[in-house]
């Protein structure tokens, strides 16, 4: 199948990379092993697993099984969504953060304005009542003092 | 004597209000990811890992088991009401379960489904109790040659269970020992593939990796798919207890769920789903009317059921005797153990009998407050249900990011989570499974130690782990896991 060949290559070049890392951390020898020994070890086998599975679907007729691709935007838009949250964490503040996310989430559902920003509000301020509050974790302040 | 002694003050422990109400807790929460579709026990526990720091070791690991075996009674109420696994090891429960339901049945299959996992989980936490210290006393011989055969058998045994291809898993448990390399090298001190990032130097975090790849492409995967209709039948709230009929024809498939699912629970890798689905199989097999199978026969509820929860306790014995996780929940509860400053493993019972026994009798009492629990609030899990996905799916990817961040209070760690979801979501893609990766990345450096420990040891003779017998005897079993489907061409069908 043709996925399987596309991701054994990609699997592939993961395990020549960690094998050349290993090789560079020095092997050390079979009576004192070194740092490197274990991820080359660890690269050479995923190398050889790899070039079994790109045997067998060269093997298989690739009709089968097209290649995957999102079916929707708006798993992009939650991916991003979700990178931005990290990135912005620390220097918004949670509560900011979290508003804008759920806001986001809630509008990209088609959920109107004034739910999706009452639901928002709820919801940032009732995570960070749990989660500051009740189960103490510290979570980042931002500029406003939340 | 030594065992009456332990479970005495294991009560002692487990009956201590605080204790009760961390059980409590988390039987309560295990219940409910359980029946949510799409957050399963080890992105709960992950999540609820940094909320338990202050608490006290027994009291946090007693709270984190108890989401373990109630996830395994809320995922039947999903599979049986609205035809959808609440829980992987409860797929099966879907095939007559939701089939007795529209048969107007759904009360008894409800009840039976909870009936039989308090008897399985009872009775496999009565064969954890005389086990695990005998167990522990065994293994207390081991050294790092037969460590290293026992974690090879332990990831063969998880890529010989795979349910997509073997190479697959093989690869994936590859990939998972080469994360586990990540940051200081625990014998030489140096920094491996950390590319001069901060968050690397200490390891990827066992939280985030499991939150991404459990958790976050879960919810990806599931956004693809719009809102389809749940067919959610009306919460039944009489009828739950099942009748004498329901019972006579339980009974041996409780029973032989139990005996299975404790007997694969142990087993590294096996775990609650391989254990629902032989259990079918058997129950199928053993049935003199196989032919009413996949039309509503409780059997196929209670023996499913029964298997899932006694592997949950089965699953305790690697991680309390050995400090082997035997599935990714354990994996993370042996981290939960560490980050508590507890060494799972053969000396647990002699150096923290509190916390060893403390587990085990608090999942008597878990066990018992699940079933009362449960029966009564099946019609508000069932309402919980009717909760649209779209509403449902921002606060559970809010709760991943808020879980990844906390337990380092460090945002490279929720990166770390977004990677791992991506690249998660793309394994589920192409068929990629995401346990074997885990499992390895966690005994990964384990391993690793165990294996520079053994050639040091033997001056660089790999004939070590077949010299010694119970490395050999483990070393064996691995190569003819790995052969069988070779020779025989056949691989083990689930169903």
């Amino acid at each position: 199948m043709r996925r399987d060949l596309v991701s054994a290559l990609f699997w592939l070049a993961v395990a020549i990379f960690a094998a050349a890392q290993g090789l560079a951390l020095k092997l050390g020898s079979l009576k004192q092993p070194g740092s490197g020994f274990f991820p080359f070890w660890g690269g050479v086998v995923l190398g050889l697993l790899s070039l079994v599975l790109v045997a067998r679907s060269l093997g298989r007729q690739s009709a089968a099984g097209p290649l995957v691709r999102p079916e929707s935007s708006r798993l992009l838009v939650v991916a991003g969504a979700l990178l931005g949250y990290v990135l912005l964490l620390e220097r918004a503040g949670f509560v900011a953060v979290t508003f804008a996310f759920l806001l986001l989430l809630l509008r990209l559902e088609r959920r109107g304005w004034a739910f999706s920003a009452a639901t928002a509000g709820a919801g940032a301020a009732a995570s960070w009542a749990l989660f500051q509050l009740w189960l103490k974790t510290q979570l980042p302040v931002g500029p406003l003092g939340f | 004597m030594e065992i009456v002694q332990g479970v005495l003050y294991g009560f002692q422990v487990a009956l201590q209000p605080i204790n009760l109400l961390y059980c409590f807790v988390g039987v309560l929460i295990g219940t409910l990811v359980g029946v949510l579709p799409g957050l399963g026990p080890a992105a709960a526990i992950a999540l609820l890992l940094p909320s338990t720091f202050s608490a006290s070791p027994v009291s946090a690991v007693i709270m984190l088991a108890g989401i373990y075996y109630g996830a395994m009674y809320g995922g039947s109420t999903t599979s049986i009401l609205v035809n959808i696994p609440g829980e992987a090891a409860s797929v099966v429960t879907c095939l007559d379960g939701h089939a007795m339901a529209r048969q107007g049945r759904a009360g008894a299959a409800l009840g039976i489904a909870a009936f039989g996992s308090f008897i399985a989980g009872t009775l496999s936490v009565v064969l954890l109790t005389f086990l695990a210290p005998f167990l522990a006393r065994v293994t207390l011989s081991f050294g790092p040659p037969e460590y290293f055969a026992l974690m090879v058998l332990g990831l063969t045994l998880l890529t010989y269970f795979a349910r997509e291809s073997m190479v697959k898993a093989l690869m994936m448990a590859a990939v998972g020992l080469l994360c586990g390399v990540v940051g200081q090298d625990t014998i030489s001190g140096r920094l491996r593939f950390s590319f001069g990032i901060r968050t690397l130097e200490d390891g990827l975090g066992l939280v985030p990796v499991i939150m991404g790849l459990f958790g976050i492409s879960e919810v990806l995967l599931n956004l693809e798919t719009r809102d389809q209709d749940r067919g959610i039948f009306a919460a039944p709230t009489t009828g739950l207890l099942p009748t004498r009929e329901d019972w006579r024809r339980s009974a041996l498939p409780i029973l032989r769920g139990s005996a299975l699912g404790f007997g694969l629970g142990i087993l590294p890798g096996a775990g609650a789903i391989i254990a629902s689905f032989a259990s079918y199989a058997v129950e199928k097999r053993a049935s003199r009317e196989p032919e009413r199978f996949g039309h509503g026969a409780i059997e196929g509820v209670a023996g499913p059921e029964s298997a899932n929860n006694a592997a949950a306790g089965g699953a305790f014995i690697p991680l309390l005797t050995l400090g082997i996780p035997a599935n990714a929940v354990m994996a993370i509860l042996l981290g939960a153990l560490m980050i508590h400053g507890l060494q799972p493993g053969p000396l647990l019972v002699t150096q923290a009998p509190d916390v060893f026994w403390g587990i085990i009798t608090s999942m008597y009492i878990g066990n018992a407050m699940l079933l009362v629990l449960n029966l009564p609030l099946i019609p508000m899990w069932a309402r919980l249900l009717r909760v649209p996905y779209a509403l449902l799916f921002p606060f559970v990817l809010l709760f991943c990011l808020i879980g990844a961040y906390s337990v380092g209070n460090n945002v490279g760690d929720g990166v770390v989570m977004w990677v791992f979801g991506i690249v998660g979501y793309l394994m589920k893609k192409f068929d990629y499974e995401g346990a074997p990766l885990i499992l390895a990345m966690v005994i990964g450096p384990m391993m690793e130690e165990a294996l520079r420990q053994s050639l040091i040891l033997s001056t660089g003779s790999f004939a070590v782990f077949v010299t010694r017998p119970i490395s050999a005897g483990f070393i064996l079993a691995s190569a003819l896991l790995v052969l069988l489907p070779l020779i025989t061409r056949r691989r083990p069908s689930a169903t």
